[in-house]
C-alpha cells in the first residue's frame, strides 16, 4: 500500500513535472520571436566583439592614440590645501589608484603638471606650481614608479581649470594633473 | 610758474632773447624749439638756455621723417632729462604681457601706453620679461619648447638664445651695469637664485636653501639683490648681496609678500601684499624702515616695477574686472590705465 502511494506519486510528480515541461516547451516559444528580432542587432553587435577577445587589453590599450587615452582620463588629479604642497590624505587613494594604473602599464611615461589658483604672484606660483608637481611625483615614486618614467612641469596660475574667482573655483585649481605622453 | 607771469615776459624771438625779462619771473632754465619743414623733412632745433648767465647750455638739431615727430620731440625731452643726471625716460620702453592675440606673447609699448607693438610670434606662452638697461635684450620665460625655459630676446636684432634649459626657469632681472643676468630656476631639484652673464653664459648658483627663493631684483648699485623666500614659513622680502652672502629680512608685518622692485634712487622697495584676499602695492622705504601703502583697491595687484626716473610705477591690476596695466605716481597720485585690449600684466620697465 505505501509501496504503491509512493509509486502513485511518482507517477504524479512525472506528470506535473511532464505537464510542467510541456507549459514551458509552450513558453518557450514566445521568447524567440523577440529573440529573432533583436537578431539583426545581435549580428551587429557580434561582429566587433568577436574581434575584440583576440586582443589583449594591452593591444587594445596600443592600439590607441595619445590623445585617445589622455581623454578617457586614466589618471585623476589631485588637489592641494593653499599656499601648500604636501599630499593631502584624500589624495592619497587617487595616487594609488593612479600608481597601480601605471604599474599595469609599464611602458607608460607621464608629465605631471603643477597647477595653482589666482591668490598670488607669477613667481611665487610658479615655483609653487613645481613644488605640488614635485611631491606628487615622490609620492608616486614612493608606490615604486620608477623617476625615469615622470617628467614634471609648472604652470603656475595660468590654466585654471574653473575661470571662477571664489573658493570653489581656487579649490578646483589648486592641483597636480597627469599626462601620458609615451606608452 | 603761473601763467600771468608771462605777460611780463617781450615776444620770444630765438635770434634776440631777453634773458632779463624771464630773469625777472625767477626762470632759471629757458628751452627754446623752433620747428621748420624742408623737402618733406622736418627740422626741429632745440636750445637750452641758462638764464641768469645768458648761455647756451645745450643745443640740439633733428631732421626727420614729420611722422616720427613725436619721437623727435620725446629724444629732446629725454636730452633735458640727461642734463639734470637723470635716465632717458620718455623714449624708455615698456616690455609686457598681453594674449590680445589669443595666447600669452611680449609687447611693448612707450612710457604713456602709445604704440604697442608684438614682439613674439608662437603659439606657446611667453613670459615675464624685464628689459636689459639698454634696452637691447628681453630676458623671458617661455613654454616653446614644452617647458618653462629661460631665453634672451634681442628684438631689434630678431635674435634669440636659450640660457636655462633644466627644470622651471623665470623671473629674469638684468643688473643695473647690464653685466649680469640674475635669474630663477629649479634645475638642481629646488626654486634658487642664479646669476649668469648678460649673454646667458657662465651660471652660477647664489642661494642654497630648502624653501622657495624668487624674484630676484637688484639693488641700483648692483650689489645687492632683493628677493622672495619662504625660508620662515610664508613669502617674504629680504636682502642679500650679489654673491649670495649676508642674507637679511627686511619684510615685516604681513604673511604673504612677493615681487620686490628696488627704486633707482636704491631707497625703496616697492612689493606686492596679500591681505584675505585682496593684493595691494606697498613701499617700504629702507631709511626710515617704514611701510606705506600704494595702492587700495580691493582687487589684485601685481607685478611693481619702476620707471627711469623713480617717480612712477606700472603694475598689473584685475580693478576693471579684466588684468590691465595701470601706472601711478609713487605717492600714490595719478592713477591711470594704460592697456585695454585683451589681458594685459607683467609689465617691467627698465631701471
Amino acid at each position: 500500500m505505501k509501496k504503491f502511494l509512493v509509486l502513485f506519486l511518482t507517477v504524479i510528480l512525472v506528470l506535473s513535472f511532464a505537464a510542467s515541461c510541456k507549459k514551458k516547451a509552450k513558453e518557450v516559444p514566445p521568447p524567440p520571436p523577440p529573440q529573432a528580432q533583436e537578431q539583426p542587432k545581435v549580428e551587429k553587435v557580434e561582429e566587433p566583439v568577436l574581434k575584440e577577445p583576440v586582443l589583449t587589453e594591452e593591444e587594445i590599450f596600443m592600439r590607441k592614440t595619445l590623445e585617445e587615452i589622455n581623454q578617457e582620463k586614466p589618471l585623476a588629479m589631485i588637489h592641494f590645501d593653499y599656499d601648500k604642497y604636501n599630499i593631502r590624505p584624500d589624495a592619497v587613494p587617487v595616487l594609488e589608484a593612479n600608481s597601480s594604473w601605471l604599474k599595469k602599464h609599464p611602458t607608460v611615461k607621464i608629465l605631471i603638471e603643477g597647477h595653482c589658483d589666482e591668490r598670488g604672484t607669477e613667481e611665487y606660483n610658479l615655483s609653487l606650481g613645481e613644488k605640488r608637481a614635485k611631491s606628487t611625483m615622490e609620492y608616486l615614486m614612493s608606490l615604486g614608479i620608477s623617476a625615469d618614467r615622470i617628467r614634471i612641469i609648472s604652470y603656475g596660475k595660468s590654466q585654471p581649470l574653473d575661470p571662477g574667482h571664489d573658493e570653489t573655483a581656487w579649490a578646483k585649481n589648486r592641483r597636480a594633473q597627469f599626462l601620458i605622453i609615451e606608452k | 610758474m603761473p601763467r600771468e607771469h608771462l605777460n611780463y615776459i617781450r615776444p620770444l624771438n630765438p635770434r634776440e632773447i631777453f634773458f632779463k625779462d624771464w630773469e625777472s619771473i625767477q626762470t632759471r632754465i629757458l628751452v627754446v624749439g623752433e620747428i621748420s619743414q624742408s623737402q618733406n623733412r622736418i627740422i626741429f632745433e632745440v636750445k637750452v638756455y641758462d638764464v641768469k648767465s645768458e648761455r647756451m647750455i645745450l643745443g640740439k638739431r633733428y631732421q626727420a621723417e614729420p611722422d616720427v615727430y613725436r619721437l623727435v620731440a620725446h629724444r629732446v625731452a629725454d636730452e633735458l632729462m640727461k642734463l639734470y643726471g637723470e635716465k632717458p625716460f620718455f623714449t624708455s620702453k615698456i616690455v609686457f604681457v598681453s594674449n590680445r592675440d589669443g595666447n600669452d606673447e611680449l609687447y611693448m609699448m612707450d612710457y604713456d601706453g602709445a604704440n604697442q607693438t608684438r614682439l613674439t610670434f608662437n603659439k606657446w606662452r611667453d613670459y615675464m620679461p624685464a628689459w636689459s638697461p639698454d634696452q637691447r635684450a628681453i630676458a623671458f620665460t617661455s613654454y616653446r619648447a614644452r617647458n618653462p625655459d629661460l631665453y634672451i630676446l634681442y628684438p631689434y636684432e630678431g635674435k634669440l638664445v636659450p640660457v636655462s634649459t633644466r627644470g622651471t626657469n623665470f623671473s629674469g632681472a638684468f643688473s643695473p651695469d647690464g653685466k649680469k643676468l640674475a635669474f630663477c630656476s629649479t634645475r638642481d631639484g629646488n626654486s634658487e637664485i642664479y646669476v649668469a652673464n648678460a649673454d646667458g653664459s657662465n651660471v652660477r648658483r647664489i642661494t642654497f636653501n630648502s624653501a622657495i627663493d624668487t624674484a630676484p631684483s637688484w639693488s641700483p648699485t648692483g650689489r645687492e639683490i632683493a628677493f622672495t623666500s619662504d625660508r620662515t614659513g610664508t613669502p617674504q622680502i629680504y636682502i642679500m648681496d650679489a654673491e649670495g652672502g649676508n642674507v637679511r629680512k627686511v619684510s615685516f608685518g604681513g604673511n604673504y609678500l612677493d615681487a620686490p622692485a628696488w627704486s633707482p634712487d636704491g631707497e625703496r622697495i616697492a612689493f606686492v601684499s596679500r591681505v584675505d584676499n585682496f593684493f595691494d602695492l606697498y613701499i617700504l622705504n629702507l631709511k626710515t624702515n617704514k611701510i606705506t601703502k600704494l595702492t587700495e583697491t580691493k582687487a589684485r595687484n601685481e607685478s611693481p616695477s619702476w620707471s627711469p626716473d623713480g617717480r612712477h610705477i606700472i603694475f598689473s591690476s584685475n580693478l576693471s574686472g579684466s588684468i590691465q596695466i595701470y601706472s601711478v605716481d609713487y605717492d600714490a597720485s595719478n592713477l591711470r590705465c594704460m592697456t585695454s585690449q585683451g589681458e594685459n600684466k607683467l609689465a617691467n620697465w627698465t631701471n
